[in-house]
């Protein structure tokens, strides 16, 4: 028991670690030459100078929703991967990132934002989210049991659902608000409101919390639903929090960075890979891991054909998509090798 | 057991809180003005902006501008800091401007940004009519203290289109449709300032009442136009000469059977100033008026 909470705050400590270093290349990175020498500098001569800003009022935004953004995917992941017992299950592929792009994409045509005010945006992402992992979950359930197959076809033909309902949407708005979207949908961590980010930094801590409240539960899943209602747990209600926990981390990230593919693939595997398979190591761990996977992907988008800057999703869609269909090969070997 | 997860809820709480206040320091920072009136250091961020300063003799004032600027020559020596509508903040912020002109394809995140980074943004909306390029050019013209120049070009300008309306008056009017994109199909609509070439050159825009730009070709046959105007797409106009044969094939069509489908350079289409308007206006009037001899 004693070495085991010592792996895992050694473990931890690891992480932050590599979180400082990353978040240091990323205030390092970018178009503007910032040597780690001057950034200290920088910072003991205070605001006023442009370098000053530069560091703060740009790449600290960015680096923080990254944090954000990067940790409530990968939890939003860990959280539906725990509960369907399935390694390829993520926002993503269940397409619940294109039910919140869709209530986002709605929410922008019918200037809804315009009139409620920017708060409109997450909560459009949040509805359309959480209504399209009611239809994927019901929809692959057969006289109540789950099929994995069932539910991962689903959750990929919904995507392309939604994304033509996206192109739909686009062909029939106006100019302006065509450009709003076209900006939106490539997804960038580019974000100009601070309410927003102290947001997405509040609900991706926030779900990390709650999602501990349910750790035990998730262990008992992965033994199968019905092992864990032997176990004492409730499993319907558990699972409709746990439902309502992942469509809130996804449908803000959605609306405020647009669809950024694969986070919450690429970053629970790994995790699970060095911490094995608890999930009461493995949710902070990939929140972490998440956190500093995304900063990272961001700043290697802002330097890779500077001054143009590529979207995330190009980066992570490229190593997300790879490491899904691995994944995918390798199970199928140690299947038929059983 | 219990414990230890309880203290890492604990110490995540925490490390958020601590995050969240760390934030909260450069909420509000905005750089002041300058006290100069006129902007010394601009930053365009669209072509025809370019275009405008370098007619307006303020283009040394002008200190970067988009890889898509590209007109007139000498302006590509300057700066570029990315394309029209994907711009590099850090990059414009750290050549410290004292205006950016940004236009309604800017990622109105970044103007945003920039606005909140206390760069002076101004924006030009999209061009609706011959009036609004003129507006624009003038307001131009006020922010880079170039005012007088600019009234007298515009003022030639509305001249020579005064001269030009006055020869097509009587004229028969013939159909026209501008084709603006091959695929998607898309025409200028009555709320783009293509549609006044058309019109002041004594033509009528069959696609006028269209509320979108995207069109079927149906709809084209349907109201079978007497002359086609294709906007050159892309670097060779090769897209062109392919949309031109597609035309020609339909017999039916009165413009394919007269031979009177022609191509355009899309700069001077896409980028407008008021001067090379009336340029562009005089070719369509040459276009449509002049009949079957001119076969591109």
């Amino acid at each position: 028991m004693r070495s085991k909470v010592f792996y895992w705050s050694a473990w931890i400590l690891v992480l932050f670690c590599l979180l400082l270093a990353v978040v240091l290349f990323s205030f390092c990175a970018g178009p503007v030459n910032m040597p780690l020498k001057k950034i200290l500098k920088v910072i003991f001569e205070g605001r006023g100078s442009s370098e000053y800003s530069i560091l703060f009022d740009i790449r600290l935004p960015r680096i923080i929703l990254g944090f954000a953004i990067g940790g409530a995917l990968s939890l939003a992941g860990v959280i539906l991967q725990g509960m369907f017992r399935n390694p390829l299950v993520e926002p993503y592929t269940l397409g619940i990132s294109g039910g919140a792009a869709v209530g986002v994409c709605l929410n922008i045509v019918l200037g809804l934002s315009r009139g409620l005010g920017i708060i409109s945006l997450p909560i459009c992402g949040f509805l359309g989210a959480i209504l399209v992992i009611l239809l994927v979950y019901s929809l692959s359930l057969r006289k109540g049991i789950l099929k994995i197959h069932g539910l991962l076809l689903t959750g990929v033909m919904i995507s392309f659902i939604s994304s033509s309902l996206i192109m739909l949407i686009m062909s029939v708005s106006h100019t302006e608000d065509l450009h709003g979207i076209v900006f939106w949908v490539m997804g960038s961590l580019e974000e100009p409101n601070w309410l927003l980010i102290k947001l997405a930094l509040g609900i991706a801590v926030f779900g990390l919390a709650v999602s501990y409240f349910f750790c035990f539960d998730l262990n008992a899943f992965s033994l199968g639903e019905e092992e864990a209602l032997h176990l004492g747990i409730n499993v319907e209600r558990v699972k409709r929090l746990l439902f309502v926990i992942a469509s809130l981390l996804t449908g803000f990230s959605v609306s405020v960075v647009g669809i950024i593919g694969f986070v919450g693939l690429v970053v629970p595997h790994f995790s699970r890979m060095f911490v094995g398979r608890d999930h009461r190591i493995l949710l902070v761990s990939s929140f972490l891991c998440g956190a500093i996977f995304l900063i990272f992907c961001d700043s290697l988008a802002r330097i890779i054909i500077a001054p143009l800057e590529l979207p995330v999703g190009v980066i992570t869609g490229i190593l997300g998509g790879s490491l899904f269909i691995y994944t995918l090969f390798k199970k199928q070997v140690s299947l038929e090798g059983k | 057991m219990k414990r230890n997860i309880i203290l890492l809820v604990v110490l995540f709480s925490i490390c958020a809180l601590t995050f969240y206040f760390l934030l909260k320091l450069p909420d509000n920072s905005t750089r002041k003005a300058g006290p100069c009136r006129y902007p010394q250091r601009i930053i365009s961020l669209g072509p025809s902006v370019t275009k405008a300063l370098y007619l307006l003799g303020a283009q040394d004032k002008l200190i970067a501008d988009t890889i898509y600027c590209i007109d007139p020559p000498e302006v590509k020596k300057k700066e570029k800091i990315g394309t029209v509508t994907e711009v590099n903040i850090e990059k414009i912020f750290n050549l410290k401007p004292d205006l950016v002109l940004a236009t309604s394809l800017t990622n109105p995140k970044a103007r945003e940004k920039l606005k909140n980074l206390g760069v002076r943004v101004t924006t030009f909306s999209t061009l609706k009519d011959f009036n609004d390029i003129c507006n624009q050019f003038l307001e131009l013209g006020r922010l880079v203290d170039k005012e007088n120049e600019a009234k007298e070009i515009v003022k030639s300008v509305e001249s020579e289109i005064i001269l030009i309306k006055e020869k097509v008056k009587g004229l028969h009017k013939p159909k026209v449709f501008v084709q603006m994109g091959a695929r998607p199909l898309f025409a200028a609509t009555g709320s783009y300032f293509v549609n006044d070439y058309i019109e002041f050159a004594g033509g009528i825009n069959i696609a006028k009442e269209a509320r979108e730009g995207i069109y079927s070709r149906e709809q084209i046959l349907k109201e079978n136009p007497d002359v086609i105007i294709i906007t050159t797409m892309g670097a060779m106009g090769m897209v062109a000469e392919e949309e031109k044969s597609i035309w020609q094939k339909y017999e039916t069509l009165s413009a394919a059977k007269s031979r009177r489908i022609y191509i355009i350079d899309t700069d001077e289409i896409t980028a407008p100033t008021p001067q090379s308007f009336v340029k562009t206006l005089a070719d369509f009037e040459h276009i449509l008026h002049s009949g079957e001899q001119n076969e591109k």
